[in-house]
């Protein structure tokens, strides 16, 4: 983490005054007479919609906001966007920032696309001669075609919503905001607004992504924040929080039977898992992994009581729960000596055989006798991809020897 | 470049946006006029009407003779162009940040952009207004009426006077009428007020009362009015003490404007 983050918050709250029916001024006479105009930035009444949130995005690295819904999501996106202030805190935001929170916010309706593709792109902080380099671009990812000289007032919503897409991906920002965008559009559109933002993903471009659909967020996000009631509850990898957002959704659905915390995680805590990641074969973390390539499974611990009792384990099953293998460091024949302070232990795969598909993992550190120091289910998410959707959870390296079938192979 | 908190004061924040302001303003001209089949000639069209009717009005209507070296319709127009730079400025402005309301709270956009943008496109309006002023001066001096106002060359110097002072103005409004939805009637009435108030359609040395006289020339917009009327068309070179007068009352304006507005700024975005 040598690289500054993208995007730093520290400690931010946002606190919204009260609105009276007469605005957020209570009289007249108050604003002029005893400055309440001036100090309207001291509220201690009001809404608290963000309570001291602190988040570090690195460059490239996309980071989710999920919880349900007026959990201060768009409050967050919007003070990282520069909308908005924070009533205390810092918000600190490096390069230029572009916000997708509503797409087409502020075409002219009598303007035509063009025009106001230039207007919106200006807005979002580009130059005229930018706008005018990228007109062309812009053009050719709405896919509006002729209609482009046509006044916006004419255009059908989807129509909208590609311009206004087409227009803010390429300002190719340092921080990208996005908020619950790809809900909007037909099928194809979703698919070429997720194939830009992994472009820019690898450009280096920091996201931040808001999203109910927690199957995106995993797909998407390396990290995540859960927010509840404006106060964050869990920020970590993107899987972790929302594995808790789900258990907790699942708890207040059954009536708050295991009150407090993942049903899905436990442990007495006398030593923590801090992370769990997928590496490639030189050891850097990866989301998404080629069928028999090298792979590891790295956990990170913190002791808080010292042991000499400990087995790590490690579980991997499909999305419909069938277990695809499963071991641990007592399994395998390591006698554990001493275990404290904080390290890391990776399971190693010379080649990963799986199918392709999505897997997740379980991990677990316990004793023995199976007292469970921390053991958590779902705590990280994984997909691997392969040049042919071979079925089944094992994708053996395999090949086909025809004797009498006369049977040409493909070139490749 | 750390866009946490732009601390950066209105005016460099315009200069940043100067590119996207020139924009807007394009795009409300085009806009304005959209569909329309004369389209532009109507920023000519509609002074030359109004002037026609004044000229009808006040010439055999009610022959008004209330100032003895130019004809009273010509006074007449050269006083209400300029305020009706103003009072339109001010009246957009008091909506301009509502009517931008989706862009300030979805986009990442400086609110003080829209009171710029307003006072510039009617100040393109009144520039494409202007030569319908002076066409019917030089008429008037060619029928030997009035002589010629060489002084109009100042006028690039008068109206950037007058640029700063309604700039100051809109800031204000703008910033003020997204907290005080009252403000927009209230500004009406006031510019009404300061309508009758202001030497337009009647000159200064009219005034008989001293103590009203004395009011109307405290009144901050009577010296930018005088300044305009005498350069455009009285072709008398104002003094230094009018120069002065207008001026201090420009740079207050906008300083008290800027002030207030940068006071406000971020809670536009949220209360708007």
């Amino acid at each position: 983490m040598s690289d500054p983050p993208a995007v730093r918050l520290a400690g931010v709250s946002k606190r919204y005054p009260p609105l009276t029916r007469r605005g957020r001024l209570h009289s007249l006479k108050g604003a002029l007479l005893h400055g309440d105009l001036w100090r309207v930035k001291e509220e201690h009444n009001g809404f608290l919609a963000l309570s001291k949130v602190d988040v570090e995005i690195a460059p490239g690295e996309t980071f989710a906001v999920i919880g349900p819904n007026g959990s201060g999501k768009s409050t967050l996106l919007k003070l990282v966007a520069g909308i908005l202030q924070p009533t205390s805190g810092s918000v600190e935001v490096e390069g230029r920032v572009t916000a997708l929170i509503e797409l087409g916010a502020g075409f002219h309706p009598e303007i035509s696309g063009r025009d106001n593709a230039i207007v919106n792109g200006m807005m979002l902080g580009l130059s005229r001669s930018e706008v005018m380099s990228r007109l062309d671009e812009i053009i050719e990812f709405s896919g509006i075609g002729p209609f482009i000289d046509q006044p916006v007032k004419t255009y059908s919503s989807g129509m909208y919503v590609r311009l206004g897409f087409a227009v803010a991906v390429v300002v190719e920002p340092n921080v990208l905001v996005v908020d619950e965008i790809l809900a909007v559009g037909d099928e194809a559109f979703a698919h070429r607004c997720l194939d830009r933002i992994a472009k820019l993903q690898r450009r280096g471009t920091a996201i931040l992504l808001v999203s109910h659909d927690l199957g995106l967020v995993e797909q998407l996000a390396q990290r995540a924040l859960y927010l509840k009631g404006g106060v964050p509850v869990l920020t970590g990898q993107a899987a972790a929080a929302v594995a808790r957002y789900r258990s907790d959704v699942a708890t207040d659905e059954a009536g708050g039977e295991s009150a407090g915390g993942s049903s899905r995680r436990w442990g007495n805590g006398a030593v923590t898992l801090d992370q769990v990641e997928l590496l490639d074969g030189n050891g850097r973390p990866i989301r998404l992994l080629m069928s028999g390539e090298a792979a590891g499974i790295r956990l990170s611990y913190t002791v808080r009581v010292p042991q000499d009792d400990f087995v790590f384990g490690i579980a991997v099953h499909r999305e419909d729960g069938s277990y695809v293998f499963g071991t641990n460091t007592d399994l395998d024949g390591w006698t554990p000596e001493r275990l404290a302070g904080s390290g890391q232990i990776t399971l190693e795969f010379p080649r990963l055989e799986l199918a392709p598909g999505r897997y997740l993992v379980d991990a677990a550190v316990h004793a023995r006798g199976g007292l469970a120091y921390d053991y958590a289910c779902e705590i990280m998410s994984f997909t691997v991809t392969a040049p042919v959707g071979w079925p089944g959870c094992y994708a053996a390296r395999h090949g086909w020897n025809p004797r009498g079938p006369v049977m040409t192979p493909s070139s490749e | 470049m750390k866009s946490g908190v732009p601390k950066a004061g209105v005016l460099s924040s315009l200069y940043r946006n100067r590119g996207l302001v020139a924009v807007l303003v394009a795009r409300d001209l085009k806009a304005r006029y959209r569909g329309t089949f004369l389209g532009y000639l109507w920023s000519l069209l509609n002074p030359l009407l109004l002037l026609a009717v004044y000229t009808v009005v006040f010439t055999w209507v009610i022959p008004a003779r209330v100032t003895s070296e130019v004809p009273f319709p010509l006074f007449l127009f050269a006083g209400l162009l300029p305020w009706g730079f103003v009072s339109g400025a001010l009246l957009d402005a008091a909506v301009v940040l509502a009517d931008n309301g989706p862009l300030l709270r979805k986009v990442v956009c400086p609110p003080e952009v829209f009171p710029a943008v307003t006072v510039f496109s009617h100040l393109v309006h009144h520039l494409l207004a202007l030569p319908i002023l002076l066409v019917a001066i030089a008429v008037a001096a060619g029928n030997g009426l009035v002589r010629f106002p060489w002084t109009v060359v100042l006028l690039p110097v008068v109206l950037f006077i007058w640029l700063v002072a309604v700039g100051g103005l809109a800031l204000a409004v703008a910033a003020l009428a997204v907290h005080f939805r009252d403000l927009k009637d209230l500004l009406h009435n006031l510019l009404n007020i300061f309508f009758f108030a202001t030497p337009i359609i009647y000159p200064l040395e009219m005034i008989r009362v001293p103590i009203l006289k004395r009011l109307i020339q405290a009144n901050p917009a009577t010296p930018l009015i005088l300044l305009y009327r005498d350069v455009v068309l009285l072709g008398r070179l104002p003094s230094l003490a009018a120069w002065g007068w207008a001026a201090a009352v420009a740079a207050v304006f906008w300083l008290t404007g800027s002030w207030i507005f940068s006071r406000l700024r971020e809670t536009i975005a949220e209360t708007v």
